[in-house]
């Protein structure tokens, strides 16, 4: 482990066999952040909350979102990696209180790995929440590290909305799901390291249980809905010890956690595997001991597994038990705090004259039509046309959308970067939509051997954010992205919420067809390029903000609505300031070519 | 009381179609080259069985392959002791 | 009149159904595996993964307490509709005939399709036109009907291949037109904010027809 001197300090002496492996998984960059901590305090936050951001959407309901990676599990198990991928994001927002609503993907890899759609659509699909886009980038680059961000967004009224921590001594922790065996074992700090050797066996990986999920969403639920619950953490990474930690720790209480009293799947598991192992389909809850009796029969009628395994103290250690046997007891600010890698600051260069890489260029159709994007009556935007938008039963509604641009962050980390987040503003808006917050997945190579392009990403998100003023609610990061030494491009996944009028979406109809804009990017017209967007959007134009700004995708969605499109498509650098507009007649005082029609077919 | 183990092997009848099977079947012979006809993709289960006698157990897995396991309008099936 | 929702563990499109159904204003209540159907003029199967489709699709949840309410209130004659999984659960129950496989693609398929009205003789047919050409959501993994039964009713077939179903059946009824059982989604089509509003025929058919037969 790296950091053993440092816990050799503060412990005043040589950890033990459990607190090696406890320590090994908390302090994982996946559970532990030790790379990004730095950087992550210096964004533009709002919403941050422990398991996914909040924001509100319209004075009644909070929009709670996440985007995560599963990256090293879909590497070397494409169909589980993907699917429990899908599961322990979907928590993330079902912690929150808030019934899942929506997901998207963000698919980086050498050519579509069909284990990894599939993974993705088979758990989707059954636990029904509907998954309505994405990103689909097919690059050699990726070749032995694909990519696997999976966007999660749910709606709940405020008053619903949890807290990610125990409050008060005396409350308890009810963990409940599926029962635990030893799946995926160190999968945190697996999920850290270059992929060659040994340690890209499959030991870790865990299998996913989507019909458990769809037990858990509902049970969960139902516990809020009878005001169950005071607080509550997936079991993810890092597994009861990670989730009971984090619990206590944001309350600055302490635990006496009970092992034994964890249902189990397995025979002979040892004390420490029961506390890391990350079984799937799991919840933590903190409730008072009163409520948890029912808060067991309401798991139990949806033929889920639970107990209250741990008891909130008011001093701030974290005990564990295995029946009379004590086998753990540390400091739970020691274990929750991970030491931090220091920050540089980055110095951004002018941006460079980028030269075209070429990903490939598929119909993503053929992906998007094994996802169930239906299921939940809200998708009023198919995919295919750019950022979703989901209606809120009742009123409003809220756009979402993954983007990045790692074809120009390999050239430029910053510009890259900073581009993929004006770009996603210029989707937003072109959906009617107005740009709420943003959540952010950081996919990059070993931030040891090259910490540059790291901190040129999160310092391109930082000013990207102020500049659109636009606030950064959740974000998580997956390093060591690197295969035989070699490094992904660096990465920056953007999820993007906006409020939206479903009542005033624009769907394309027959119309002529006009390039607006620059061909070319500077800084200084973007704002110039928002209020164009804004305005012939809100004029009942269709727009398309692509940054291949028509591609065989936007062609087969419009022909499934019946639609031809004969355009003749501008030529524009990598990085440009252009959208497509579907209009009768555009009055503008930017650049506007009429470069083709839309017709019935 | 004993325990005893049994497969059952479920396959699709012949009168029903198999694309996947086809499918498997098609890039073994075309892509890989292998001479290989009739692929089938059906299901194996194992289980094991509480009873007083072997005769009694395999009546159970008969029973349980009856009720639920198999589906009769489109499969058949075989059973093995393990 | 009274719609009733069965609502299987997995389930996931049962509070679709409940929005279509209130949608056309129909009375409508989820049920419960041990819960009675009495009362309920329309019983609605809804589509999902009932117990994660881990065996068949349909096949544990087809064995449920709550099936024998179901072959009661169609001995009583009441309606039923099965919508995708709750077509597989009629199909593994045996009250409607043949099997659905395994799409012919092999893969999941999710999209718009085109259908054809073949029988308007039926409840749930009556407010549309014979051979009326539709467009509906599917969304399944099991969708391709395998005929067993060469004198079935036929309600919807699909005009494109979608999933290698036999004549390209999509829906299937019984002899006397009350238990339908359909992969595509018509709870997904009632509003035009969803893309299309052509499910909303088949409520207000049964609606229509309860009412009438009410009075």
């Amino acid at each position: 482990m790296r950091y053993l001197n440092i816990l050799k300090g503060k412990l005043g002496r040589d950890p033990d066999f459990v607190e090696l492996h406890a320590f090994a998984v908390m302090w994982s960059e996946h559970c532990g952040y030790s790379h990004t901590a730095g950087y992550i305090r210096r964004l533009p936050k709002q919403g941050h909350h422990g398991n996914a951001g909040v924001v509100d959407l319209d004075g009644d309901f909070g929009l709670v979102f996440k985007v995560e990676s599963h990256n090293h599990p879909s590497a070397v198990e494409p169909y589980n990696g993907a699917a429990t991928g899908v599961g322990g994001i979907i928590r993330d927002v079902l912690a929150m209180g808030a019934r899942p609503s929506a997901i998207l993907d963000s698919l980086h890899m050498n050519s579509v790995i069909g284990g990894i759609i599939e993974g993705i659509a088979d758990y989707g699909n059954s636990i029904g929440v509907p998954t309505v886009g994405g990103e689909l980038r097919l690059s050699e680059l990726y070749q032995h590290n694909p990519l696997v961000n999976v966007m999660a967004v749910g709606v709940a009224p405020h008053g619903n909305i949890l807290p990610s921590k125990a409050s008060k001594p005396g409350q308890v922790m009810v963990v409940f799901g599926g029962a635990t065996g030893r799946d995926g074992i160190h999968g945190a700090s697996f999920a850290s390291e270059d992929l060659t050797g040994d340690k890209a066996s499959k030991l870790s990986i865990q299998v996913g249980d989507p019909f458990a999920e769809k037990m858990l969403i509902e049970a969960f639920l139902r516990m809020n809905e009878e005001g169950l619950i005071d607080g509550a953490q997936d079991l993810g990474a890092g597994g009861v010890l990670s989730a009971t930690v984090e619990l206590v720790a944001r309350g600055g209480l302490g635990a006496v956690v009970h092992l034994e009293r964890l249902p189990l799947r397995e025979s002979n598991m040892k004390p420490w595997e029961i506390l890391i192992s990350e079984s799937q389909e799991r919840m933590a809850v903190v409730t008072t001991k009163d409520r948890a009796e029912r808060i067991i029969e309401i798991a139990k009628d949806h033929l889920l597994t639970a107990a209250v395994v741990a008891e909130v103290k008011a001093d701030p250690t974290y005990r564990v038990f295995y029946g009379d046997k004590k086998i753990m007891e540390v400091p739970v600010q020691l274990l929750a705090n991970a030491p931090e890698e220091p920050v540089s600051d980055y110095v951004p260069k002018d941006m460079p004259d980028f030269r075209k890489v070429d990903f490939k260029v598929v119909d993503a159709h053929t992906v998007f039509e094994q996802y169930d994007y239906m299921v939940g009556t809200d998708t009023v935007i198919p995919p295919g046309l750019g950022p979703a938008v989901m209606r809120v039963k009742g009123d409003g509604g809220y756009s979402l959308l993954t983007h990045s641009r790692a074809d120009l962050a390999v050239q430029d980390s910053y510009w890259g970067t900073f581009i993929a987040v004006l770009e996603s503003v210029r989707k937003t808006l072109s959906v009617g939509a107005k740009p709420l917050a943003v959540t952010n997945c950081v996919n990059y190579g070993d931030p040891d051997a090259d910490p540059t392009d790291l901190a040129a990403m999160m310092k391109a998100l930082e000013d990207a954010c102020r500049f659109a003023n636009i606030p950064v609610a959740s974000g998580n990061a997956s390093l060591y992205n690197t295969y035989g030494g070699r490094a992904i491009p660096p990465t920056l996944v953007i999820g993007m919420v906006g409020r939206a009028d479903p009542k005033k979406i624009v769907r394309p109809k027959p119309s002529n067809v006009y390039a607006i804009g620059w061909p070319d990017f500077d800084v200084e017209r973007e704002r110039r390029l928002w209020e164009v967007i804004e305005y012939l959007s809100a004029k009942g134009a269709f727009v398309l903000a692509a940054s291949s700004l028509v591609n065989v995708t936007h062609v087969k969605a419009l022909r499934r609505l019946g639609l031809k499109l004969n355009v003749d498509v501008p030529r524009t650098e990598p990085a440009h300031q252009m959208v497509i507009v579907f209009a009768d007649s555009v009055k503008t005082d930017v650049p506007v070519e009429k470069i083709g029609v839309l017709k019935w077919m | 009381m004993s325990k005893y183990r049994f497969a059952i092997d479920v396959q699709f009848k012949s009168s029903v179609r198999d694309p996947r099977g086809e499918t498997i079947e098609r890039v073994l012979r075309t892509e890989k080259g292998l001479p290989i006809y009739h692929l089938r993709l059906g299901k194996s289960i194992h289980l094991e069985v509480e009873a007083e006698n072997e005769v009694e157990a395999t009546r159970i897995v008969h029973q349980a392959c009856e009720d639920l396991l198999v589906n009769p309008v489109v499969e058949e099936y075989e059973v093995r002791t393990l | 009149m009274k719609a009733c929702i069965v609502v299987y563990p997995g389930s996931n499109c049962d509070r679709d159904v409940y929005h279509a159904l209130k949608y056309v204003g129909v009375d409508v209540n989820y049920v419960g595996l041990d819960d009675s159907l009495d009362g309920c003029d329309l019983v609605v199967l809804p589509g999902g993964f009932s117990y994660g489709d881990y065996l068949r699709p349909g096949a544990v949840a087809a064995r449920e307490k709550i099936s024998h309410e179901v072959r009661r209130a169609a001995d009583r004659g009441k309606l039923i509709l099965g919508i995708c999984n709750g077509f597989q659960i009629l199909i593994e129950m045996g009250l409607l005939p043949g099997a659905l496989l395994r799409n012919s693609s092999g893969r999941f398929v999710s999209k718009w399709v085109r259908l054809i009205v073949e029988d308007v003789d039926t409840p749930f047919t009556r407010n549309f036109k014979s051979r009326e050409v539709i467009k509906l959501p599917v969304a399944h993994g099991y969708g391709r009907y395998f005929k067993t039964d060469s004198a079935i009713r036929v309600v919807f077939k699909y005009m494109d291949d979608v999933n290698g179903s036999d004549d390209m059946i999509a829906a299937v009824t019984t002899e006397d037109g009350r238990i339908l059982g359909m992969m595509p989604h018509p709870e997904r089509a009632y509003e035009k904010l969803l893309g299309g509003e052509d499910g909303l025929k088949l409520f207000t058919s049964v609606v229509e027809y309860l009412r009438r037969n009410a009075s």
